[in-house]
């Protein structure tokens, strides 16, 4: 096991190095010049051109990608090209709206999708079973952004019981920081409640139907026992994998979320990098991400160790 | 026996109040007193402030940023008269060549340290290095020398009228006076302290990059005694604290001025504007009377807008209202403008628009060019397909091009891929283009100097590199000259000669209204920046 967790953690730092070329080359081949829209749009070439010296954007790409890799590999993740602030500060700024936010979603959604996928499976075929099976097709089908804005207009415009937008540490009281986060993480959530319901109710009617959960019912055993120690744990290889392949998919969520919530997280500070060419920021959130990429693929191998002791590594 | 690991309730618990702990540490770390609602206003602006140093770049956001924390020489008023305001007392020589200022009393930056000539003349070298009126103005400086802490003296090589207008100019950068120590920065460098004279001082600890930009009432500041009025007059500051929201969706920005959460919104969508009208808690009010103007530029370097008759036909070829109405819809917002310096300012003139009067005018167009020695070689429009106007506006000339048979290929790409090709001086087929559109602020559009797109430079003009020696004789001589009446007759001159050749075709003219919650109140109109000294919340 400390092998394979070795291993993985090897094959960690080998990824991020792909990717970091990777998203060096994509980056500085692809249109768009930063000087250019730091300079504005009344600036004159010449002027676009001096500030493109100072940046040493001109240089060679291979010295400039020399530079950046030597600064990330001494832990420096550099300095944003706009605002001068380093980019490690700049995502320490941002990672506790991030962290919050998926944090509650998949909080809100392993609650509620779990109960929801095994209420399914126990009535299955019954009209709470297709109730909820209709529930996940919605939750499926509709964008994170027009759920936001139902959202909003209902308990943030008409009702006024929750803010429109914006975060609240928890400093500020544990209330303003949920209060700005039961909106995004519902939006953000609803699509991995129903992707994890769905995955919950296959699994346990596969579990159910096998002959120890007969035995176990013969036996006597309490239906709630029934349900959540022996059928949900047996069917939980599937079910956690799904939760992880989510976890993994809401970094992609947050940057909607964060925008339609004016949420100041990872996620719009790499979409307004992108806009702007603002290498730096998007090479270092993107190092960044693929890092948690990786860690959140080794913790659902390892827990499948946990739920399933016949798999060993 | 060996005893399983298990995780009981009561250490989750505990382990998620360490979580929570955790995430709020960081906060209750920088957690400062903030002053009350009614003493703050939460503003989202047109976008993300990205460059704090107010002379590097000439984006709008940091000029807005510049105007809280620094104060300038000169301002112009709500008429766009140029009235003094860190300046007491100043005059010219006989001869015109020396002209001396001296400084207010009391003039103080938010440090408390007191502000001097050398601050000034440090500040002027650094921003005439990096604009455009600045660098014209100093080919004709030979020095600019302190007499003593509060007086300057400019030394001329020759008489120069627009000397006072340009200290006090709107467009971007404006001339905003620093610190004698960052003021020393190398111009291609950016400051890294932001420290000023002005109505406000920026609160970098509260500050988020790309979040919240925040500024506090400046305690040192002195304002002059007579009403605010534009750039000019008492920039008293009645809030203790104004915020900068940086919000990237438009919706979402609505929704919190309805809901109260936000104070102003300066840039709600157009075709929102009646559900908001329809708010009886919002007031909508245009702040900058001069708008925007929509922009064509067309290559100079390059066939075929190389040729006067091409770059003609386009005169003759585009509807203003069609662009202004696929974008703004609301007549009330937006109207047609055929003078080279736009409408609603002193410089506006109507020599030589007889195009404006025909347009649009299809035949005429394809007679010209068809002149110009057209045969339907591709014409590349570079497309900004992530701003509306831009977008609209490209297929717009797309469409009216082919309509008179003109073979047109559409570069489509964000903003950001259009500011990179448009420097691109190869041939449209190697990387270059043909047409781009964008726009300009009114109130520089209006100033030959003070935008750069005025130019007729060639090589060194801005995109599209228009040359012409008589425009820039007409540009020099506007500068020198010294009444409003002097430079208004230069003005049509130069209109005159501008639409016998063409350097660019305007798409026609828009104000953008401003949305706030009714009890903010004093908001001043200015065009160039917003203004948040003399508002306060009743």
């Amino acid at each position: 096991m400390l092998a394979f967790i070795i291993r993985r953690l090897i094959s960690t730092v080998l990824v991020m190095g792909l990717v970091g070329v990777f998203i060096f080359l994509l980056l500085h081949l692809s249109p768009g010049d930063p000087a250019a829209i730091i300079a504005g749009d009344n600036a004159t070439p010449a002027q676009i051109a001096a500030i493109r010296n100072s940046l040493g954007l001109d240089d060679p790409l291979h010295l400039q990608f020399a530079r950046w890799a030597v600064r990330v590999l001494n832990g420096d993740l550099g300095i944003s090209i706009f605002s001068n602030v380093p980019v490690a500060t700049l995502i320490g700024q941002r990672l506790w709206p991030t962290v919050s936010l998926a944090f509650t979603t998949i909080v809100l959604a392993v609650t509620l999708a779990l109960a929801a996928g095994v209420l399914a499976a126990w009535k299955a075929g019954s009209l709470i079973d297709r109730l909820v099976m209709i529930l996940s097709v919605v939750g499926f089908s509709l964008p994170v952004f027009v759920v936001g804005y139902l959202l909003i207009y209902v308990f943030a415009i008409s009702l006024r019981w929750l803010p429109v937008q914006g975060y609240s540490p928890m400093s500020d009281g544990f209330w303003a920081w949920a209060s700005h986060l039961i909106l995004p993480s519902l939006a953000l959530g609803l699509a991995y409640v129903a992707l994890i319901a769905r995955i919950t109710r296959t699994a346990m009617l596969d579990v159910l139907a096998e002959d120890y959960m007969r035995t176990a019912r013969a036996k006597g055993v309490a239906t709630g026992p029934m349900l959540l120690k022996h059928a949900l744990k047996n069917a939980g290889v599937p079910i956690v994998t799904v939760i992880g392949i989510g976890v993994a998919l809401l970094i992609g969520g947050v940057v909607i979320t964060e925008t339609v919530f004016n949420l100041p997280g990872i996620g719009r500070l790499v979409v307004d990098a992108i806009s702007k060419r603002d290498y730096p920021i998007i090479q270092g959130v993107i190092l960044l991400f693929s890092g948690v990429y990786v860690i959140i693929n080794l913790m659902v191998d390892l827990s499948y160790t946990l739920l399933d002791p016949r798999i060993r590594y | 026996m060996t005893r399983r690991a298990t995780t009981s309730r009561r250490t989750f618990l505990k382990a998620g109040l360490a979580a929570g702990a955790a995430i709020a540490a960081p906060a209750r770390l920088t957690a400062q007193p903030a002053p009350s609602a009614a003493k703050t206003i939460r503003a989202v602006m047109h976008g993300d402030l990205t460059v704090l140093d107010p002379i590097w770049t000439t984006a709008n956001m940091t000029a807005y940023h510049g105007a809280m924390l620094y104060d300038t020489l000169f301002g112009i008023d709500a008429n766009l008269e140029t009235k003094p305001q860190m300046v007491s007392k100043w005059g010219a020589s006989d001869d015109s060549k020396t002209w001396t200022f001296e400084l207010r009393d009391g003039l103080k930056f938010s440090d408390g340290t007191a502000l001097t000539s050398d601050d000034v003349i440090a500040s002027l070298k650094r921003w005439a290095a990096r604009d455009g009126a600045g660098q014209h103005m100093m080919q004709r400086v030979s020095d600019i020398a302190k007499k003593d802490d509060k007086t300057f003296q400019f030394i001329l090589k020759e008489p120069y009228g627009y000397l006072v207008d340009a200290l006090g100019k709107t467009s971007t950068p404006l001339c905003y006076i620093m610190r004698k120590k960052e003021a020393e920065t190398n111009p291609m460098e950016k400051i890294t302290a932001y420290v000023g004279s002005g109505p406000f001082l920026f609160n970098e600890a509260e500050t988020r990059q790309g979040a919240r930009y925040v500024y506090d009432r400046n305690p040192n500041y002195v304002p002059r005694s007579e009403p605010a009025s534009g750039l000019a007059g008492g920039k008293v500051a009645k809030v203790d604290r104004v915020i900068f929201e940086n919000m990237a969706d438009s919706q979402t920005a609505l929704a919190a001025l309805q809901a109260g959460e936000i104070d102003f919104y300066e840039t709600p969508p157009i075709d929102l504007i009646e559900q908001l009208e329809s708010d009886k808690n919002l007031t909508l009010e245009v702040l900058n009377k001069t708008g925007n103007i929509g922009w064509l530029r067309m290559n100079f370097l390059h066939p075929p807008f190389n040729n006067v008759d091409a770059r003609r036909a386009m005169l003759y070829l585009l509807n203003q209202e069609d662009f202004m109405k696929a974008t703004f819809g609301n007549p009330k917002y937006y109207h047609k403008c055929g003078s080279n310096f736009g409408c609603g300012v002193p410089m506006e003139n109507d020599a030589n628009t007889q195009w404006f009067k025909e347009a649009p005018n299809p035949a005429k167009a394809k007679a010209y060019l068809e002149k110009s020695g057209y045969k339907g070689e591709p014409i590349l429009l570079l497309q900004a397909t992530n701003i509306d106007f831009m977008r609209n506006a490209a297929d717009l000339v797309a469409g009216a091009l082919r309509s008179i048979g003109a073979t047109v290929e559409v570069a489509s790409s964000d903003w950001g891929g259009v500011v990179n090709r448009r420097a691109v001086k190869a041939a449209p087929d190697q990387g270059g283009w043909n047409l781009f559109i964008t726009w300009a602020d009114g109130a520089a559009v209006s100033n030959p100097i003070a935008l750069a797109g005025h130019a007729a430079t060639g090589d060194k003009a801005w995109f599209g590199w228009p040359s012409d020696a008589k425009n820039e004789e007409l540009r020099d001589k506007w500068a020198t000259a010294g009444s409003v009446a002097d430079k208004q007759a230069i003005a049509r001159e130069l209109q005159e000669n501008a639409w016998n050749f063409v350097p660019h075709v305007w798409l026609g003219q828009w104000v953008q209204p401003t949305a706030r919650r009714k009890n903010l109140v004093g908001m001043l109109p200015v065009p160039g920046v917003v203004p948040f000294w003399n508002a306060e919340k009743t």
